[in-house]
């Protein structure tokens, strides 16, 4: 996966530099990253390149969705007279167990609604997270593990 | 001025305004605290709010060099962020002031107990230090 | 014609963008402790400042002025939860209390 993001970043800086600005430029920025992140192949070790690209993709769309719907809730929450509030930081065990894993997941849990991830046990199989709303952590965990874990599994695995 | 024109510069005048009053609020947080991370958060949001800033007179004038300079100030503004979370991590509570401003949490008693533990060990303790001995 | 209707997409991301960002500043002045500020701070925040980018990407209309914008955006968006989180981190790790109303402390539990 990280293949393809460096292509991307590539393709945007070729266009950056080379400073003419059209689609093909980004298609031929883009095309020449991945020959050359193809050259180095063996090195970085990149297999099921575009098997990948859907799943990432589909995350991405997945974690738009919920940034949207988050700021939503936020501005609803903020703009209602009578706030009543039932805050609280809550435990979630974790199903995936790389480093880079875990901080993807931190990072999406802090930008979806109501939620925010806190700290990381130290033996990294729990999650704590502030939620704006506990009154039914059941049903966090398992949007939580249905939706974003799920997906980062599926997507690197 | 074609209609066109006429929408973006209402549009950029009203932006301003819920800009500038959303500012002052946010301001009106740094000053009042009551706790340090309340500040930090609000300088955070601080800084977001003048990119918005940017970017409208990015608008308005046209150059659009300025969102470079938003860029920068974004990169400025998280790597402040990063540094006054250090700070507060390395430093403990300072302003003593809050314990009576602020009520208790809500399971009291292992809290007390922690902050006994914490401002005992203060001298000398530096951030990376205390985040393993923390266990 | 093409014209107005990029001036009302702009207008309408520059208008959603501001009210975005006013509504993180009321909820930073009425939440009450750290952890729930935070949450208005970093989402509503972000996605202001965020729609305020696009806008001028929208407006400029070139490709690298979104490539830029693009840039800008994504690189918000990351960095917001980013810092949200080790000022959260930090602020509990000092005993910072939350708010009288909170419900549970399953952290505290564990570091205790």
């Amino acid at each position: 996966m990280t293949t393809y993001i460096l292509s991307l970043v590539f393709a945007v800086i070729w266009v950056a530099v080379t400073g003419s600005a059209t689609l093909h430029n980004l298609i031929f920025g883009f095309a020449l990253s991945t020959l050359s992140l193809w050259i180095v192949r063996e090195q970085m070790s990149a297999r099921g390149y575009w098997r990948r690209m859907g799943r990432i993709l589909s995350l991405l769309v997945l974690f738009f969705k919920e940034l949207a719907l988050s700021a939503w809730k936020v501005a609803v929450l903020v703009m209602n007279p009578r706030m009543d509030l039932k805050p609280g930081i809550f435990a979630y065990p974790l199903t995936v167990d790389r480093d880079f894993e875990i901080t993807l997941l931190a990072n999406l849990i802090t930008l979806t609604p109501g939620t925010l991830s806190v700290d990381v046990s130290e033996d990294r199989r729990t999650l704590f997270v502030h939620a704006i709303d506990c009154s039914d952590v059941e049903a966090v965990k398992r949007d939580i593990a249905a939706g974003f874990e799920r997906k980062i599994m599926e997507a690197f695995r | 001025m074609t209609a066109a024109q006429m929408i973006l510069s209402s549009a950029l005048w009203l932006a301003l305004v819920v800009l500038g009053l959303s500012f002052l609020l946010t301001v009106w947080r740094v000053i009042k605290g009551p706790t340090l991370p309340d500040r930090v958060v609000a300088l955070d949001m601080l800084v977001g709010i003048v990119i918005g800033f940017i970017a409208l007179i990015a608008i308005r004038t046209g150059f659009t060099l300025y969102i470079d300079i938003a860029i920068s100030l974004g990169l400025v503004g998280f790597l402040a962020t990063v540094a006054f979370a250090r700070f507060i991590l390395a430093q403990g509570r300072g302003d003593e002031t809050v314990e009576e401003e602020v009520r208790p949490v809500v399971p009291a008693p292992p809290l007390a107990q922690k902050r006994k533990r914490a401002s005992s060990r203060k001298p000398g303790a530096g951030p990376a230090v205390s985040g393993k001995a923390k266990k | 014609m093409i014209e107005v209707l990029i001036a009302v997409l702009t207008a309408l991301l520059i208008l959603v963008g501001a009210g975005f960002a006013l509504v993180a500043a009321i909820g930073l002045t009425r939440l009450p402790d750290v952890y729930t500020r935070m949450h208005a701070a970093s989402k509503a925040g972000t996605v202001g400042s965020g729609l305020m980018l696009l806008a001028v990407a929208l407006h400029a209309g070139d490709l690298s002025t979104l490539a830029r914008a693009l840039a800008g955006f994504f690189f918000f968006v990351l960095t917001a939860p980013i810092s949200a989180h080790l000022l959260a981190m930090a602020a509990h790790k000092r005993g910072y209390p939350l708010h009288e109303k909170s419900v549970r402390d399953e952290l505290n539990d564990y570091r205790n």
